[in-house]
């Protein structure tokens, strides 16, 4: 009985409404809305109505095309770039110098002495193939604990199917063996390693550069021991930043090698950060030019230098970003020795914005690798999070941390003693490609991405001329000694100053915002149609008012239903009270329900007049005129 | 009323779809109509607006409106073509670019002595008489004994000239007799002619083979570059004679070159290395080609995991006067890119670590008509020479030997052939020297057209490179180092390795960043048509509909309101001189008829009430009839003041 209250209500409601059929709602609708199209197609001519309903069609669905398109273009979240480039006052990079000789051979030998002299007589049979040629035999015998580990093997390819092994310290030729791969026809020095002493469970590592078999092998033997050492012996056997740095000098001030900050690098022994930022605040450089930057001398002492481990001479340095860690190996340069480098800087910045624009982090937070370079204190980055990856590896399979990498916690470095199989383990993992794939998947780069290009030059330093005094000058302010104990073979000349134009920034911004989705949308319904928000919410309106005409003619059609089956039993039924109020209100308008109701046949007989035929109230001359003219 | 069929059936159509005429009957009702019923709103004002001033105000208003959405719209249209540049930055494994690596000497000394045993001599001859240098007093002896005997032809072909330079005299320094300069002289060296200076210029030469007269003479300002330049003429005439597989024998093999090579953590070796025949740089050797189809990658960034290779340089062997710096030369390109080492190798030192870092960048321009450039060089009419993918490089290239192979009927050494042709030399072409020069003194000054011809590619690749130098090897790791590579070396080389003679590169990537510029449209159709919609509901609330509503109204309203004017006058004119000629009465009832019960009068709209009860009713009805209501004047669209007699064409049946 409520529920019928509320009908009727509504029906009384919708009766201020346009219309009470779907023709009428349609009609007041084209008539009265402000969208531009539907109002031509009731008030003009038949030839113009169709041919402007047909547009109006054209244009709804060119806008609805055109709507998907630009929703489409808002949901790729494209970005555009804008570049600037200019001289700024900018934080100067941090600078990080380094030898590239990680540890003073001097401070080491007593712990190298073993490998030393091995590897030493390895080369001694290498190169004169026939035993018991010269004056070999050193006194004291060689300790094959070390090699028996991993020991360096000559492969014989003449034979491509048979080739032949031969280790360097044992006459007896042994055939065949798992080798990975044959390449060579001629001799090459090839570095072997089993996972196990005596296993057969053995790989070969092969080369085809005896050179370069003998300074791998080195490394790994020397890595194994090294890293047995405690840290901060390993910081004293390196180079002390007051023998390093023998000059410096920012813009026009003096620096000396306190203002360095100390890092141990397992690559590089000891590095030196200058404006690392980490304590203090971090320098800016406001002026362009070599006047203007950090000026360096530093002594790389070559004749220190551990023989076989590093072939090349010379200070690495890299410039980074303030509390970033320097990777060396990835960014760095080199500087030669007798050499002024003057290096000139451009930063070159990409601002890109995050998710969902693109794939990138802002601090790390969110890739599911543990950053173990954290515990220097140092900023996410793709170099760090990929060495973690490689060292999280490296701990889960071989259980044990390489030596190039930070630790996790509670994990030790691997050595020879403890993992005798580690070599093989790390050679194994190293070039299995899976895991790397797993690295690059899993880490991101970051959202701003800080590059420092350089412009590098290098001239001679010091000249002849000038040579004397400024090796007289250095000695004696580093050794206070007036004898020269500097030469040209260690000596450095660094300038790295920031350049005229000193920025590229290449920032993001997003393409498409929800401001510039709405104002094109409402471009292209104003286009095509002249319409707005207003107009759907019209379109909306007529939607509910039709939905109401529909609930009202079914409730009329059951309503009929059911006086008709009334009427079978009650010829004479009583109104309804809902009936009477429609037939009061709605004379004669329900035409489509017209034949259900009974009301209309009981309407009263024509009158004498005709009713006038309104223009206003014919919607269908046509009918009327069609079987005139077929009289004529 | 008989009728035919043809007009029975117009006349019924007529009926049923009538032809619309305009809104109005005058241009100026059509205007007032249209400001009344259009959708844009500044119109209406003006109509609806009283006081003159305020109409005027309307008025300016709309027509600024229009005005600047006339302004913008263009605006939007100038700008349609124009590109925004994104930067995607991606992480990833990353394709290892190719790396040619040529030593700076193309050929071996040794091997070339045959072949240039005679110019060698006469350059040394050159240089005794020209700067009094010798290497020997003996040898010197021996040569210009040898000189006199055999006479050069080397220097007949190309003479080397000392000019005087203030009496236009030249001494032959073959025949030491002076002769008068003719022809134009080219400063090949030195834009700016120190005339003060009393110093001798020395130059050479060229001649037009076919008339001695016009010849051309080429001056330097120093004769290191005039003796290397004179050298390099007849080194190419020489080596254009020279068969390609002898070529290829002459210079170095991979052998020869590469001592150790390392990449990505293993070791590789020659077969990884595709040998490239360059013809100023001898045997060059790419490594990572893509010959065999596999492209390497590297996933990890650093040094270690690049390409590290040790160059055996052999500088003894070196031909001291085509080349006068010792080192390697390497680029790093792209497989399908063809190695410019001339153009823009990078050097690489002896006795030194050179650790070159990349940083990959792809770029992609967007082609026409934003920009004028090529995607793969098809639509440019310049044959491409090399097999390689297009480059405004190779363009430039091809282009000039085709001017050079139409002018002087033969290829320069320096590029390929193209087909049917061949490369120059004396015996065949002895005049090509002279039209080379010529033809590049043009294609210099841009007279060739080749500049225009070539466009930039579209897309290409790039590799920033981070060179940077370090000693190697160090002093203490000197000695095993050289002993260790000697014995790499093998049995082919019974000397130790000099220091000098080796170069160690190092190419790796610094990071696996990836940075992809490209320009994209700035404007689709979509956002334009958007923008345009912006400005037009912005300033008038207008639409495409109005649009059609202007089209409508202001062209084909507005022209048959003027064509019926015309049509009607005509008519008139028409009438008037047959009704003088045969006397006729003048249809008076056409404009009695006129009026609201006339049923063409209220022809805007479809037949209606009124047109009904102008047909036949019946006679026997037995309702009595009111007259009907005159509604007509309850519509607007029929409230014209005037109709025009043409709209009655109907009734007059």
């Amino acid at each position: 009985m409520n529920l019928k209250k509320y009908l009727v209500r509504a029906l009384h409601r919708l009766q201020k409404g346009p219309g009470y059929t779907y023709k009428e709602l349609l009609v007041w609708y084209c008539d009265n809305t402000n969208t531009h199209g539907p109002k031509r197609i009731i008030k003009e001519g038949p030839k113009k109505k169709l041919i402007w309903f047909f547009l109006t069609l054209l244009f709804a669905s060119l806008v609805f095309w055109q709507w998907g398109i630009l929703i489409n273009t808002y949901l790729s979240y494209n970005v555009t770039s804008s570049l600037s480039i200019g001289f700024k006052t900018m934080k100067f990079p941090a600078v990080t110098v380094c030898n590239a000789n990680p540890f003073k051979y001097s401070e080491v030998k007593h712990l190298l002495k073993e490998l030393d002299r091995l590897i030493e007589a390895a080369l001694e049979r290498i190169l004169q193939p026939t035993p018991g040629n010269g004056s070999e035999n050193v006194s004291p015998p060689l300790d094959l604990e070390l090699w028996n580990q991993l020991p360096l093997v000559l492969i014989d390819e003449h034979d491509k199917d048979n080739p032949v092994i031969l280790d360097i310290f044992e006459t007896n030729q042994t055939a065949g063996g798992n080798k990975t791969n044959v390449s060579d026809d001629t001799a090459g020095g090839k570095q072997s390693s089993c996972s196990h002493q005596g296993s057969d469970n053995c790989t070969y590592r092969n080369f085809t550069s005896a050179a370069q078999a003998v300074t791998e092998w080195y490394i790994l033997q020397s890595t194994s021991i090294l890293s047995k050492v405690p840290l901060h012996e390993r910081i004293r056997m390196g180079y002390q930043a007051e023998d390093m740095i023998l000059a410096c000098l920012y813009g026009a001030e003096p620096c000396n090698y306190k203002n360095f900050t100390q890092i141990y690098h397992p690559d590089h022994g000891n590095c030196y950060i200058f404006n690392w930022g980490m304590d203090e605040e971090a320098l800016n450089s406001s002026n362009p030019g070599a006047e203007f930057g950090l000026k360096l001398i530093l002594d790389i002492s070559q004749q220190d230098y551990i023989p076989y481990l590093s072939s090349a001479a010379g200070a690495r340095l890299m410039l980074h970003q303030q509390k970033s860690f320097p990777f060396l190996k990835d960014q760095g340069i080199y500087a030669m020795a007798g050499t002024e480098t003057s290096i000139g800087v451009v930063v070159d910045e990409l601002e890109r914005m995050g998710y969902p624009y693109s794939d990138c982090t802002m601090n790390g937070s969110d890739v599911p690798v543990k950053n173990l370079y954290s515990q220097y204190n140092t900023s996410y980055s793709i170099q760090a999070c990929l060495r973690s990856c490689f060292q999280n590896h490296m701990v889960e399979i071989c259980g044990c941390g390489h030596y190039m990498f930070p630790l996790p916690e509670g994990v030790n470095y691997c050595n020879n003693e403890d993992n005798p199989g580690w070599a093989y383990c790390y050679s194994s993992l190293r070039s299995s490609i899976k895991h790397r794939q797993i690295c690059i998947d899993s880490c991101k780069e970051t959202c701003n991405d800080t590059q420092y290009k350089m412009t590098i030059s290098m001239a001679d330093w010091p000249s002849e001329a000038s040579e004397d005094w400024i090796f007289h000058i250095l000695s004696y302010e580093r050794d206070m000694s007036t004898n020269v104990t500097l030469d040209r073979n260690g000596i450095i000349k660094l300038n790295i100053y920031f350049q005229e134009y000193n920025y590229r920034t290449i920032s993001e911004s997003a393409a498409t915002t929800i401001v510039w989705l709405l104002s094109s949308l409402g471009g292209q319904f104003g286009f095509w149609m002249g319409g707005s928000v207003l107009c759907l919410i019209e379109f909306g309106e007529i939607i509910i008012d039709s939905l109401w005409i529909t609930i009202i003619n079914v409730i009329s059609w059951c309503k009929s239903l059911k006086q008709r089956r009334a009427r079978a039993r009650y010829p004479d039924a009583p109104p309804t009270v809902s009936e009477l109020v429609e037939a009061h209100t709605n004379l004669g308008f329900q035409q489509e329900a017209a034949g259900a109701l009974p009301r209309d046949e009981a309407l009263p007989p024509e009158p004498g007049t005709p009713p006038p035929n309104y223009d206003s109230l014919r919607v269908q001359p046509l009918d009327v005129l069609g079987p005139d003219s077929d009289a004529e | 009323a008989v009728m035919a069929p043809g007009k029975k059936i117009t006349a019924r159509l007529k009926r049923t779809l009538p032809v619309r005429g305009p809104q109005a009957p005058t241009l100026s009702e059509l205007m007032r109509w249209y400001c009344l019923n259009t959708n844009t709103h500044g119109c209406r004002r003006i109509v609806v607006s009283r006081g003159r001033l305020r109409r005027l105000l309307w008025i300016l208003l709309t027509l600024s409106a229009v005005g600047l959405i006339l302004w913008q719209c263009a605006e939007l249209l100038m700008n349609y073509y124009s590109a925004s540049v994104s930067v995607t930055v991606q992480f990833q494994k990353l394709p290892f670019p190719a790396v040619t690596i040529c030593n700076i000497n193309p050929y071996k000394y040794s091997a070339m002595k045959e072949y240039l045993s005679e110019l060698d001599k006469e350059t040394k001859k050159a240089l005794e008489t020209f700067y009094g240098f010798s290497e020997g007093k003996s040898k010197v002896r021996r040569s210009v004994d040898e000189w006199n005997s055999t006479g050069s032809n080397f220097f007949q072909q190309i003479p080397l000239l000392k000019v005087e330079d203030f009496s236009r005299m030249a001494t032959d320094l073959h025949s030491g007799q002076k002769r008068k300069i003719e022809g134009s002289v080219f400063h090949k060296d030195s834009s700016i002619v120190n005339s003060g200076d009393s110093n001798d210029i020395i130059g050479f030469q060229l001649c037009d083979a076919n008339n001695s007269s016009d010849c051309a003479l080429y001056t330097f300002s120093s004769g290191v570059n005039a003796i290397q330049e004179w050298y390099k003429l007849h080194y190419m005439n020489i080596m254009a004679q020279i068969p390609l597989e002898t070529k290829e024998k002459l210079s170095y093999s991979a052998d020869d070159l590469l001592l150790t090579c390392f990449f990505d953590g293993l070791s590789c070796d020659k077969r990884h290395f595709t040998r490239f025949h360059h013809p100023l740089h001898g045997n060059c050797y790419t490594f990572n080609s893509g010959e065999n189809g596999t492209i390497l990658s590297t996933s990890t960034g650093g040094s270690e995991y690049g390409l590290q290779v040790v160059l055996y340089i052999d500088e003894a062997d070196y031909n001291p006067f085509l080349v006068t710096s010792t080192g390697a030369k390497i680029i790093v390109h792209d497989q399908n890119e063809y190695p410019f080492i001339e153009d823009i190798g990078k050097e690489i030192e002896t006795a030194a670590a050179t650790s070159i870092g990349m940083h990959f960048t792809r770029s992609r321009k967007l082609s026409k008509p934003y920009s004028d450039c090529t995607e793969t060089g098809a639509d440019i009419p310049v044959e491409n020479l090399y097999n390689k993918s297009y480059s405004l490089q190779i363009c430039l290239h091809s282009c000039f030997q085709k001017a050079m192979v139409h002018s002087c009927g033969c290829a320069q050494y320096a590029q390929p052939l193209p087909a049917g042709a061949e490369y120059c030399n004396y015996k065949k072409n002895p005049n090509w020297m002279y039209c080379y020069y010529r033809l590049h003194e043009k294609f210099v000054k841009e007279q060739l057209g080749c500049q225009q011809i070539c466009k930039d590619a579209c897309s290409f690749k790039e590799w920033a490179l981070t060179t940077s130098i370090a000693q190697w090897p160090s002093t203490v790791s000197e000695d095993w180092m050289l002993r260790v590579l000697s014995w790499d070396k093998g049995q082919k080389l019974n000397k130790k390795l000099n220091k000098t003679d080796l170069a160690n590169l190092m190419v790796f990537y610094k990071d696996l960043n990836e940075r992809f510029i490209s320009e994209n449209p700035a404007n689709t159709l979509v956002i334009l048509l958007s923008n345009f919609g912006g400005q037009l509901g912005l300033w008038m609330s207008c639409s495409v509909v109005c649009v059609i509503e202007i089209v409508e109204v202001f062209f084909i309203d507005s022209l048959s309101i003027v064509m019926r004017r015309q049509w009607q006058k005509a008519k008139k004119w028409w009438n008037d001189r047959k009704r003088g000629s045969s006397g006729k009465a003048p249809q008076a009832s056409d404009v009695e008829r006129q009026g609201h019960d006339n049923p063409v009068c209220i022809d805007e709209d479809l037949p209606t009430f009124t047109t009904a009860l102008r047909l036949p009713l019946p006679q026997d009805s037995p309702l009595p009839r009111t007259p009907p209501p005159n509604y007509s004047t309850l519509r607007l669209e029929t409230a014209f003041t005037e109709q025009l007699p043409d709209t009655l064409e109907l009734g007059q049946h």
